[in-house]
Parts: C-alpha cells; sequence; structure tokens
C-alpha cells in the first residue's frame, strides 16, 4: 500500500504518464488528447469569469501542452435565468469520442459518457482515477492521496501540496449532463459567484433557497457514497475555502469540440 | 504516511479479534467507534482464492469458502452467501447472483470504525444501487469502491496501478443487473465446476478496466483454469454477502 500510494504521489508530482500502470486489457491508445481535467483552477472560487471565462481557461491550458490548435471546452452547465435559457454541459463538448493524455478513451460518444440507458449507466464510461488525467497527463489527487485530517480542507494548505485529494469537479449538472431547473443554486450563479452561505443561513453540502452552490463530481468515482463522475453532490458554498473544505479546488473538466 | 498510521491503529483490533472471540461478544458496552470491524463486516472480497481455477464446487463450495474466511476473521455468527450466478440447465433453472444475498444494507469490515479523519461515516452498500435498478441509480453509482471493497481481513484488494499480481478480477458469473446469463454461451465456468473449459464473467473491485466501471460484469475470461484467470488479471476472488 506504501508503494502504491508513493507511486501515485511520484505520478502526481512528476506529471509522468502512467502508462505502464493502465497497460492492463490494452487499453493503450495513441490518438491525440481530447480530454482533461485542469492541472490547476482557476482560483477564484465558483467565479469562472462564466462559461467564456472556463471555456478560456481550458483553452490555454491546452495551449500550454501543444493542444491549442483544437477549440476546448469546459464541462460546465449554466441554469435559466429571465431572457437566457439554461445551458447543458453535455451540448456544449462535441460528439465524441474523447481520448485522454495517454490516449485512452473516456467515452465513445454522449450517451456513453452520461449513460443514457440503464445498459450503459450500469456498466459505465472509462473515466476513473487513472485515466482522469490532467492535460499534463497527471493523476488528480483523490481519496485516500495524502489525507491530512484538517489541513486538506484548507486552500492554504492544499495551494502548496499539489497532492492532496482535490477530487471535486465543478459540473453544475445533473447525472444526465444537463443543467438543473431555476431556483436553487447548482452553479455559483452561473459561474459568476465566489459567496458563501450567509451566517445563519442553512449549511451542508445540498443546495438550498439563496444559497450559493456548486454540484460536483468524481474523476476517481470515489466519494459522496456514490461514483458518479459529474453529480455527486453539492459545496458549502462558492469560495475558494468553501471548495476546499468538501476536497476540491475549483477544477474543471475540458473536452476538445472537434 | 497517513495509511501507515492507520494501520498500526487497526493491526491489533484484527489480533483480538482472532484470539479472543469472548471479548468480540462482550463488546456490546463498548463505544462504537472501538469495536472490533469484523463482528460488523456483512461484506467481503474473499483475501484468498478457493485457488482451483473457476471449480469452486458449486455454489454450495463457494458458500463454504465464505462462511470459513469470515470464521477465520471472527465473524461466525453470520450466514454468508458468495456473489455468483449459474445459468440454467436441464431440469435446473438459473440462480441469480442479487437473489442469494438477502436485503442488505450491507457494511464492509471496516463499518462504524472512526476513519482516519475522525469521521464515523458508515456509508454502506444498497442493492438497487450496485445493481442500478433504476436509470438515476445506475447513473449516480454505488459506494461500491476499491476502499469499500475490502477483504474479511480489512485489506485492500490490489487493483490496476497496484503492484501485480493484480487481483481486481472477481467472479460473478452475472450481467450488471445481478442476474444469470441466458444458458447457452458459457458464462460460469460450467456452474463453477470447470478449472479448464469454460469462461466467467467477473467485475472489478477497484471499478477500473476494460472500458467501464463495472464491479459485477465487466468481462468474461477466457478459460477457467487457474493460470487463465490469472492471464486477465485476477486469481479467482469472489464477493461475499452475509444474508442475515
Amino acid at each position: 500500500m506504501r508503494t502504491c500510494l508513493l507511486l501515485t504521489v511520484v505520478l502526481a508530482v512528476s506529471g509522468m504518464a502512467p502508462s505502464e500502470a493502465v497497460a492492463q486489457h490494452g487499453m493503450r491508445g495513441g490518438t491525440p488528447m481530447t480530454f482533461f481535467v485542469t492541472s490547476r483552477p482557476i482560483g477564484d472560487g465558483g467565479n469562472l469569469g462564466g462559461l467564456a471565462g472556463a471555456d478560456a481557461h481550458c483553452q490555454s491550458l491546452a495551449a500550454a501542452v501543444g493542444a491549442g490548435d483544437r477549440t476546448w471546452h469546459a464541462y460546465l452547465s449554466t441554469q435559466a435565468q429571465p431572457g437566457q435559457p439554461a445551458v447543458n454541459a453535455r451540448d456544449r463538448i462535441g460528439a465524441g469520442p474523447w481520448y485522454n493524455f495517454d490516449g485512452v478513451m473516456i467515452a465513445s460518444d454522449l450517451a456513453h459518457l452520461h449513460g443514457d440507458t440503464i445498459e450503459l449507466a450500469r456498466l459505465g464510461n472509462n473515466l476513473t482515477k487513472q485515466s482522469g488525467l490532467t492535460e499534463k497527463g497527471q493523476i488528480v489527487p483523490g481519496l485516500n492521496d495524502y489525507q491530512e485530517a484538517v489541513r486538506d480542507g484548507d486552500w492554504e494548505f492544499v495551494k502548496t501540496t499539489p497532492y492532496s485529494n482535490r477530487h471535486e469537479i465543478l459540473t453544475g449538472s445533473q447525472l444526465d449532463g444537463r443543467a438543473f431547473p431555476p431556483g436553487i443554486d447548482y452553479t455559483c450563479d452561473n459561474w459568476t459567484s465566489n459567496r458563501d452561505p450567509e451566517p445563519g443561513q442553512a449549511q451542508g453540502l445540498e443546495g438550498g433557497p439563496g444559497r450559493p452552490n456548486a454540484q460536483i463530481g468524481f474523476p476517481d468515482r470515489n466519494g459522496g457514497g456514490n461514483g458518479s463522475w459529474n453529480s455527486s453532490h453539492g459545496t458549502t458554498g462558492c469560495s475558494q475555502t468553501a471548495l476546499v473544505r468538501t476536497h476540491g479546488v475549483g477544477k474543471l473538466y475540458c473536452f476538445a469540440i472537434n | 504516511m497517513t495509511h501507515t498510521r492507520l494501520w498500526i491503529f487497526i493491526g491489533p483490533l484484527f489480533a483480538l479479534t482472532a484470539t479472543t472471540t469472548v471479548f468480540a461478544q462482550g463488546a456490546d458496552n463498548m463505544p462504537t467507534s472501538e469495536r472490533i470491524p469484523s463482528s460488523l463486516m456483512t461484506f467481503f472480497v474473499t483475501s484468498e482464492p478457493i485457488g482451483n481455477g473457476g471449480n469452486l464446487g458449486g455454489l454450495a463450495g463457494a458458500d463454504a469458502h465464505c462462511q470459513a474466511l469470515a470464521a477465520a476473521a471472527g465473524a461466525t455468527e453470520k450466514t454468508w452467501r458468495a456473489y455468483l450466478s449459474t445459468q440454467a440447465r436441464p431440469g435446473q433453472p438459473a440462480v441469480n447472483a442479487r437473489d442469494r444475498i438477502g436485503t442488505g444494507p450491507w457494511f464492509h469490515s471496516k463499518a462504524r470504525l472512526l476513519d482516519y479523519l475522525g469521521r464515523r461515516l458508515n456509508r454502506p452498500i444498497i442493492s438497487s444501487q450496485i445493481h442500478g435498478d433504476t436509470l438515476e441509480e445506475a447513473q449516480r453509482g454505488s459506494n461500491l469502491t476499491k476502499e469499500f471493497a475490502l477483504t474479511e481481513k480489512g485489506e485492500l484488494v490490489n487493483g490496476i496501478g497496484d503492484p501485480l499480481p493484480t487481483r481486481h478480477d472477481i467472479l460473478t458469473g452475472s450481467q450488471p443487473d445481478g442476474r444469470a446469463f441466458p444458458p447457452g454461451v458459457d458464462r460460469t465456468c460450467n456452474n463453477w465446476t470447470s478449472n479448464s473449459e469454460g469462461s466467467a464473467q467477473v467485475g472489478h473491485s477497484d471499478r477500473v478496466g476494460n472500458g467501464n466501471i463495472s464491479w459485477n460484469s465487466s468481462h468474461a475470461t477466457t478459460g477457467c483454469s487457474q493460470d487463465d484467470l490469472v492471464s486477465w488479471g485476477g486469481v479467482g476472488l469472489f464477493y461475499c454477502f452475509a444474508v442475515d
């Protein structure tokens, strides 16, 4: 177990592709990357500068590793507001298939990615801790990676400790990849808010009236009592500090649409 | 480091389980966080295979293996069933794994122990969630993760990314909904009696491999010998559930 932990840490820190670790069952590809988890967050909690700001973040991280010739979109939904229809994350990311840094296929199409039929949903897609790599080929540290009570939920510690747990990815989406209905906030006010609940407002990991909140999922499929990659639970608020409290830093899924 | 400390903490508890069952039975007035893990366990992955490939001695042999491993870990008072299906034969109806294991919910061997963050998560697995009985349940998934799928000794099962040999292929002979395959193509090593010809449907205890995250029905093996199973990334482990 120590070796496993060490390996994960070494991979996460060094930015090496864990190709040998995923060589089982002939999963290796060789196909250009069209999916990644952002190696770093924007850093202002749930304020991403809207969908445009999030897309620009995906694009600039991709460009920094030589993948800027594609058009990248963040996997995020926004909720309907007066005069502004909802946007579904699943409608923003092209048709697939999508491949990670290693050329391993994450999903063949939208139905596979989201489990549109019960048969597909029971099997699941191929997004796992081993395949959910950043644009640099790093594993996203998850549950059981360098967890330290109290400190790994503290942004001051987490931002200087790149191998501590940070597996909550912002999506603002329901299980099927679509936006939540308007009313309860699941998108940090359509990715423009870094506010936290006011003192006296209800606390917890579910959305509630007037409570800043973002729906998240886990690339390591481990947390919240379910394995959802895109819609496991909410956050304690929309500030950077609040995201970190439940082991997220504001990372995004990015997909190439072409 | 955190792991090491965790195991230093838990290790002696297992030693106590093995040596003093009297202590285990008298544990009712202990704080729940200090109870011996295996006395609350209703789910585990076998720490060791039977070792004869897909020949488990039928369902009865597999159930006996579950029972023996549980007893060795101190969980003697429960009735254990292997999570295995068998396919229909002339005069012999199919058996669905999901119908053999009681109603749950099921807890692993660390149930109700404080975790390393001092939290008492105590999340079980639930039949409708692990089988994805509704579309929403299937999409959301269950708490059956690599960290939940511990052996009766409370140990992790080696999966993808861990030191070899990989042991994550878990025999089930089942479809994703927990039911038997139709008769015809063998998915159960001839109803768990073959160690040569045939094929076994397996799931992955670490939810990684073969392009899906299925715990109970990821792919089929080619062949039923012990070597065949090893070549696919397993050793012939299976899931055990307490029915009571």
